[in-house]
């Protein structure tokens, strides 16, 4: 395992990386002031103590405020309990506060933070505040733009509170966890720009890991995506996250992310 | 009463000047700083083209470049083009403006390479601070260190390089 890990930092270093509009990670960049993005994220993982699959779908809106400040609501609707139910939602909201940029290339750096309530049953020790958990997250991110590749990296806590009154979360588990990811994106047509109507793809490989505070207990995933940009306006991810080391419990930590994205530009004059 | 109107008359005067010395700008070419996808350049062709001043923009995706062709008696001043880019979440690298020679002679222009001006229409690079690339920057600062308002780096004072 550790073998094709390295192998895959190997190819992404040497295959260079476009674009930072990463499949399960955030980059220090915003969208555009005054735009809103509507997107909706389906996720669909294979359960591991049980038959069939988890499908969660996340209806998403990204508003940027200005130059330096966008926000994100999101809501979680999954089949845990069987039929198809809105379990909780989520807000977030990114600071770029540095920018170092030149002909091509960029260094960026954001704060973000995210509060998010959820009710469904509290089954795993893995926390996850995107669909599982109630709680918080806050953290830096750093991204780094070279022509047509883009490595980006986050760190961030994250907290685990109550899912509701039904659902408090159990004593047993450490409610509290360190998170750090790492993505790499390239760029890998058009190979020479010709119009805005251009279908754009790009690769991705994203290193998503995570560690409980309290007793150490962590994860490591891969997730390696493609994307098509279309008409430069609309966004098309197809991503696959792999568990590449654990030694905690997750009760469907492999599937497949299907995402849609598209993004309105100046919806006030 | 008399104060009043005299007042009016100052103001009228100076909202005249000023649109008068942002009036002539006929094209802008912007090349920005920052980005590689064509998304990104989407975000900064959609801001330029929502500015009531441009009549149309023109992009080369390869190099980031926005020609904007400007609206006939149309207001616009430098300023306008980087607040548009640096909403779009992106810096200008360049700025090369197409006007009037007379807008030049307006105080505000402060020409740094001492060319004298004899056609009738000027192209000029502004050399400000978020109108060059960092670097650039940098290398300004020290190639025009005794232009005492180029290190003032006031908002509406534009040290330019005549280019033709």
């Amino acid at each position: 395992m550790r073998k094709i890990l390295l192998l895959l930092i190997l190819l992404g270093f040497q295959k260079s990386i476009s674009q930072e509009l990463f499949v399960v990670t955030d980059p220090a960049s915003n969208i555009p002031t005054n735009s809103l993005a509507i997107n909706t994220m389906q996720l669909l993982f294979k359960e591991k103590f049980e038959q069939g699959y988890n499908y969660h779908i996340m209806p998403e809106v990204t508003y940027g405020l200005n130059k330096s400040l966008m926000f994100r609501a999101s809501a979680f609707v999954s089949n845990r309990n069987t039929s198809l139910v809105t379990e909780g939602g989520s807000i977030f909201a990114k600071y770029r506060f540095f920018s170092s940029d030149d002909l091509n290339s960029h260094f960026r750096l954001a704060a973000f933070g995210r509060y998010s309530f959820n009710n469904s049953d509290i089954h795993q020790d893995q926390i996850e505040i995107m669909g599982h958990n109630s709680g918080l997250e806050t953290g830096i991110v750093a991204t780094k733009l070279i022509k047509k590749i883009a490595i980006s990296s986050s760190v961030s806590f994250e907290k685990a509170m109550d899912n509701s009154s039904k659902n408090p979360f159990p004593d047993s588990l450490g409610n509290n966890a360190t998170n750090y990811t790492l993505s790499f994106g390239k760029l890998m047509y058009p190979k020479k720009y010709t119009s805005f109507k251009q279908t754009n793809i790009n690769f991705m490989v994203e290193f998503v890991g995570q560690s409980i505070n309290e007793n150490g207990k962590s994860y490591l995933d891969v997730v390696p995506a493609i994307q098509f940009i279309i008409n430069s306006q609309a966004r098309i991810d197809l991503a696959y996250r792999q568990e590449l080391v654990s030694s905690m419990l997750r009760t469907a930590p492999n599937g497949v992310y299907f995402n849609l994205y598209y993004t309105f530009f100046n919806i006030t004059k | 009463m008399k104060k009043v109107s005299k007042y009016f008359t100052l103001l009228a005067f100076a909202l005249i000047s000023l649109s008068n010395a942002n009036a002539q700008i006929s094209k802008a070419e912007i090349r920005a700083t920052g980005l590689t996808c064509s998304m990104c350049s989407n975000a900064i062709n959609k801001q330029l083209k929502a500015l009531p001043e441009v009549a149309h923009v023109e992009t080369d995706l390869n190099t980031n470049t926005f020609t904007v062709t400007l609206n006939e008696n149309t207001t616009i001043s430098p300023s306008t083009f980087k607040q548009s880019v640096e909403k779009a979440g992106f810096f200008i690298g360049t700025l090369v403006i197409t006007s009037k020679s007379s807008l030049v002679k307006n105080e505000k222009y402060i020409v740094v390479d001492a060319k004298t001006i004899d056609s009738e229409e000027v192209t000029f690079q502004v050399l400000d601070k978020g109108y060059v690339t960092d670097k650039e920057y940098k290398k300004l600062s020290k190639s025009l260190k005794k232009v005492e308002t180029y290190r003032a780096n006031k908002e509406d004072d534009f040290h330019i390089k005549i280019l033709n």
